[in-house]
């Protein structure tokens, strides 16, 4: 029976294209534009490490002015930062910061060129989960013992390497050779939840090194550096100083390593306090990825309002197709009429119907696709190729998935009224001729 | 067969109740050709709304093939039209966007009878009213006695006890009319009950029994079994 | 006038009027909103740098190994670039305006860290910054070469002369105007005088809310990389900037050149997401609309249609084509009347929830009205097609049967 009354459906639509055509244009533009929106909203505000987003903390201490009343600044200073490795309470832990450098490639072939790097400790690598396409991340001997070593991205590896397996080799970055350990796989969580502050949206950086090396290797830092108080004047002024710039993460395993964590760096702030420091009230805050997230406010204010503004425009269509379905399904008073003459109960009617608007969405639908297609990639355009969220704008299974069940729905419960008329039209008068 | 005991019909909608049926009572015999005549708009197609089952009745007892239908919901009705009902309408009512197969096979669908059952059925009911040859041409590419024959073998396709026809011929020529009356005649001869409103005086009188209302009730009940009961013997 | 029995005929069919209404009434909604939205991001997008932008582009050189000197680099690049025919003149600075990246300090006008700071964008330059950027001095005087201090860029930094911004001068000083030539502000709890006065120079940050306190400080570092601002003749940009980047990159194996861009392409970049957001609302509000327009012209056809008879009876009584157009017209008019009342509620509502979320500006009053009026505008237009067709239906069809 589903077939025929899609068959029915077909033939239906046939019969008056203009209007039913109408139709599928209003449900496709609403679900396309809601799409575009959705698909937006998805990407930029997906959890981007599902498995340990509950177990990733961010660590804040509250190093900060005490003449304003801002939140604790959102990273840390050298001194916290080492001093928190050397306590290493955490399962794991790193700080981490942005650098760059001038990379020297060996031979001829290629010119040296600028690069964005990042500092990190050997944990950041099973902490975030990230793939490695060849070797590994260094080990917990190379973060104390200064070693020379670097992960390379995929991209990077292609680059210098065209993509053999480049373990073992070595790369000049800003005047020092470096050993290479291992080769990222494709990874760029979307947000880049580790390091909100420099651009959450920012793709990843393309050389990891030893944190410890920044230092003693002057490599120049890349991210944000936020100072309320001017460092003293010599060569270790900036590293004794309240300027922030390093980002701290810990994985912790249950609810009471956290409390217990909170409680260290609670400790830790108190000691620091007798050294003359911290001079806020105690305000030292852990989130998890997405506490972290949602507090950071990583979504642009700019999609929120799209997506009100999409919805309204989704309720646009959905009355629109109402009335239009209403005006079809009342023309079709007379065939329903036959029809019951014929021994068709109203349930059958009322199924031939939905699938009739079912047939109408869902044709709806796939025109929203292309409609949300073309929209993403408009979208891609306008916001040009310099952000990294572009490559992540597309259709995929889900969205298509959810385009086509919002379609058929959403038409479907716009149908229900109509139906209900049309169906509890006495089919006596439909059947005499006027 | 057909059997309604003092069925009343009150329009609430208008507030003149001028044409309803009013203590109508009828039985209709296995194998009748009933034709129901009044002057326009006078009851005849209430009568005919009631005995299809299209309308529900205010007041009385309709039997159906002894089932007592007042008290029946729409689920059951819809059944009954099915099974036992033929309709043939003035205007054909055929749906414009099917073709001939699949106009006639819009009963059995209802019934859902198998896929090959259907075929064998519809095939034969075409082939009964002499349009197998156009089974996949549409109403619109047809004439009106051939669409009439159309919903005639659409009525009949499911075997039902009686067939309702309402002005069957009215919108065909004399002797388009003349066919389709023949057609009629002969289903009836095969067993099949008739029941057929028309205003068609002549018509009337070539029935085997006539029923004539007035203002909602029988006025004239005649048995005109003089030819076709001669032509039976 | 046909208003009472319009009136009666619509209280018939009130489910046509919802729908429409509502339609209008969401269509509304978005549509002011948006308006203004878009009229506020172009605000934004239009106010100026100060820059000559058109002819202004900048590139950065870092320079790599033992034998690098970034300080002779430096004078050298510069020479090259100021004698470089259809250059006006270059300078190197550590931000771009608009670029989205640079310094700032805290200035106070009492030596008291605990008192508030007033914030201030820092472009650490020369002397031909005032030319480079086409700055208008209003007051004061520019730097002499001899103001000029280098250090590293990770040292506590030590600048005592500050050519400041009209609008941070006003803000530190806010009785006295240019007066405020000669002053002295301190940072990092040293003094500094302000020098002189530009009109116009904005930070290096357009959403900042201190985008347009400024100031140009005689100091350069002494990294490895520098970024030089070139301003050239009219229509010599382009070309300038192929050869210039050759140039630069052939006569130094130990730096590289990079980051070459015009203040146009940064500009753009920077408020991709203002001009992105709208040209999206725009797309939104013509589908609106188009598919408001369908939904009224698909409606009044509907409605038209069934009633074909009831014209052809109408016309047939005596009503003259006009009186049959005024009557849909009229018609639409009062179901679009309720659309935009309810949608006057709406878009108040939407307005407000905007601004109290998103810390936007609230909305001028005059955009309600405004949009009202342009939605019965539409309606009518849309309804105009239906309307004159249905004028045109002849009376002869009240006699038909069909």
């Amino acid at each position: 029976m589903f077939l025929y009354y899609l068959r029915l459906s077909a033939l239906s639509y046939r019969r008056n294209p203009i209007l039913s055509s109408l139709m599928v244009m209003a449900v496709a533009i609403g679900v396309g534009a809601y799409m575009v929106i959705f698909t937006l909203n998805f990407v930029m505000g997906g959890d981007p490490i599902p498995q340990k987003s509950d177990q990733l903390f961010h660590v804040q201490l509250d190093s900060g002015n005490p003449n304003t009343q801002d939140d604790p600044p959102k990273q840390l200073t050298y001194l916290d930062a080492t001093a928190l490795i050397q306590a290493n309470s955490a399962y794991r832990e790193t700080a981490t910061s942005k650098i760059s450098g001038i990379l020297e490639p060996e031979g001829d072939g290629i010119r040296p060129f600028s690069i964005v790097g990042r500092g990190a400790f050997a944990d950041f690598f099973p902490m975030f989960n990230t793939p490695f396409l060849y070797g590994d991340g260094w080990d917990q001997s190379a973060d104390r013992d200064l070693q020379q070593v670097a992960v390379l991205t995929k991209e990077l590896n292609e680059r210098l390497f065209g993509g053999a397996d480049s373990t073992g080799e070595t790369v000049r970055l800003h005047g020092n050779n470096f050993q290479i350990v291992g080769v990222l796989d494709d990874w760029a969580p979307v947000p880049k939840f580790y390091d909100i502050n420099n651009g959450a949206f920012d793709g990843s950086e393309e050389i990891f090194i030893p944190w410890n090396l920044i230092i003693p290797l002057d490599f120049p830092r890349n991210g944000n550096t936020n100072c309320w108080k001017t460092p003293e004047a010599g060569p270790d002024g900036f590293l004794n100083s309240e300027c922030v710039w390093i980002q701290y993460w810990v994985e912790l395993r249950s609810g009471d390593d956290e409390a217990e964590y909170l409680q260290f760096l609670n400790n830790y702030a108190a000691q620091q306090k007798e050294f003359g420091r911290f001079p806020r009230e105690m305000n030292n805050a852990l989130f998890n990825v997405e506490e972290w997230l949602m507090k950071e406010e990583v979504l642009p204010n700019e999609t929120k309002i799209l997506s009100a503004l999409a919805a309204m425009l989704l309720a646009v269509c959905l009355l629109n197709t109402i009335g239009l379905l209403l005006s079809k399904f009342l023309g079709k008073s007379g065939e329903i009429g036959v029809r019951q003459a014929l021994g068709a109960h109203k349930g059958s009617l009322f199924l031939q119907h939905v699938i009739e608007a079912g047939f109408i969405g869902l044709l709806g639908g796939i025109l929203g696709l292309a409609i949300a297609a073309a929209g993403l990639e408009g979208v891609k355009v306008l916001l040009g190729d310099n952000l990294m969220i572009t490559d992540w704008i597309h259709l995929n299974p889900t969205v298509v998935a959810i385009t086509l069940v919002l379609a058929v729905l959403a038409t479907i419960f716009a149908g229900f009224y109509p139906i209900w008329r049309a169906c509890s039209i006495n089919p006596a008068i439909h059947l005499k001729t006027q | 067969m057909l059997e309604m005991k003092n069925v009343r019909k009150v329009f609430r909608t208008d507030m003149v109740e001028t044409c309803a049926l009013d203590e109508f009572s009828l039985t209709v015999d296995q194998g009748e050709f009933v034709t129901i005549t009044g002057p326009s708009g006078c009851g005849k197609t209430t009568f005919l709304n009631i005995a299809g089952l299209l309308e529900t009745h205010t007041s009385g007892q309709y039997l159906l093939d002894g089932v007592d239908v007042s008290q029946l919901r729409d689920y059951a009705r819809a059944k009954l039209r099915n099974q036992k009902i033929g309709f043939i309408f003035q205007s054909f009512n055929l749906m414009p966007d099917l073709n001939l197969f699949d106009n006639i096979d819009v009963p059995l669908r209802y019934r859902g009878m198998k896929s090959a059952e259907r075929k064998e059925r519809v095939d034969k009911a075409l082939d009964s009213v002499g349009l197998f040859a156009r089974k996949k041409h549409v109403p619109a590419q047809l004439s009106g006695g051939q669409q009439q024959r159309v919903a005639i073998a659409r009525a009949l396709v499911g075997e039902p006890l009686f067939l309702l026809a309402d002005e069957p011929t009215g919108n065909l020529d004399s002797n388009t009319a003349k066919g389709v009356m023949a057609l009629l005649e002969e289903i009836n001869d095969s067993g099949t009950t008739i029941i057929m409103v028309t205003h068609d005086q002549s018509l009337a009188e070539q029935s085997k029994r006539n029923i004539h209302i007035l203002d909602g009730r029988i006025s004239n009940n005649t048995e005109q079994t003089q030819q076709k009961a001669a032509a039976a013997a | 006038m046909e208003i009472g029995p319009i009136l009666r005929a619509l209280s018939r069919n009130k489910l046509g009027v919802i729908l429409i209404s509502l339609q209008i009434a969401f269509t509304m909604t978005v549509m002011v909103n948006a308006v203004f939205i878009i009229n506020e991001r172009s605000k934004l997008m239009a106010r100026p740098s100060g820059l000559d932008e058109p002819n202004t582009f900048y590139l950065s050189s870092t320079g790599f190994g033992d034998q690098f000197n970034s300080q002779v680099t430096e004078r050298d690049d510069l020479e090259l670039l100021r004698n470089t025919p259809g250059v006006i003149d270059a300078t190197p600075t550590n931000a771009i305006p608009i670029s989205g990246s640079g310094s700032s300090d805290g200035l106070r006008i009492e030596n008291d860290p605990t008192l508030p700071a007033t914030p201030a964008a820092v472009y650490f330059t020369d002397e031909h910054s005032v030319n480079t950027m086409n700055l208008t001095l209003i007051a004061g005087e520019n730097f002499s070469a001899s103001d000029m201090t280098y250090q590293s860029s990770n040292e506590r930094r030590y600048y005592r002369k500050a050519i400041v911004t009209l609008a941070l001068a006003e803000k530190l000083f806010p009785e006295e105007g240019l007066a405020a030539v000669g002053k002295s502000f301190y940072r990092d709890q040293a003094p500094v005088q302000i020098v002189g006065i530009v009109e116009r120079l904005q930070a290096p940050w357009p959403n900042s809310f201190f985008v347009e306190q400024a100031m140009l400080v005689p100091l350069n570092f002494t990294d490895a990389t520098s970024t030089y601002l070139i301003r050239t003749e009219p229509g010599q940009r382009d070309r300038l900037m192929v050869e210039i980047e050759e140039t630069l990159a052939g006569n130094n194996p130990d730096r590289i050149i990079r980051g070459l861009k015009s203040l146009q392409e940064t500009r753009e970049e920077s408020y991709r997401l203002d001009s992105s957001m709208a040209t999206i609302l725009l797309v939104v509000i013509v589908t609106l609309v188009f598919i408001t327009s369908m939904g009224i012209v698909g409606l009044a056809v509907f409605g038209i249609n069934r009633r074909r008879k009831q014209i052809g009876t109408r016309r047939a009584l005596g009503a003259t084509q006009l009186q049959i157009l005024r009557y849909f017209m009229l018609e639409n008019f009062f179901v679009s009347g309720v659309g935009v009342s309810i949608g006057a509620v709406l878009t108040i509502a939407f307005s407000i929830a905007l601004s109290s979320l998103f810390e936007m500006p609230t909305m001028d009053w005059y955009y309600t009205p405004i949009g009202m009026l342009l939605l019965i505008a539409i309606g009518q237009i849309a309804v105009l097609g239906p309307s004159a067709r249905a004028a045109q239906i002849q009376p002869a069809i009240a006699t038909r049967s069909i």
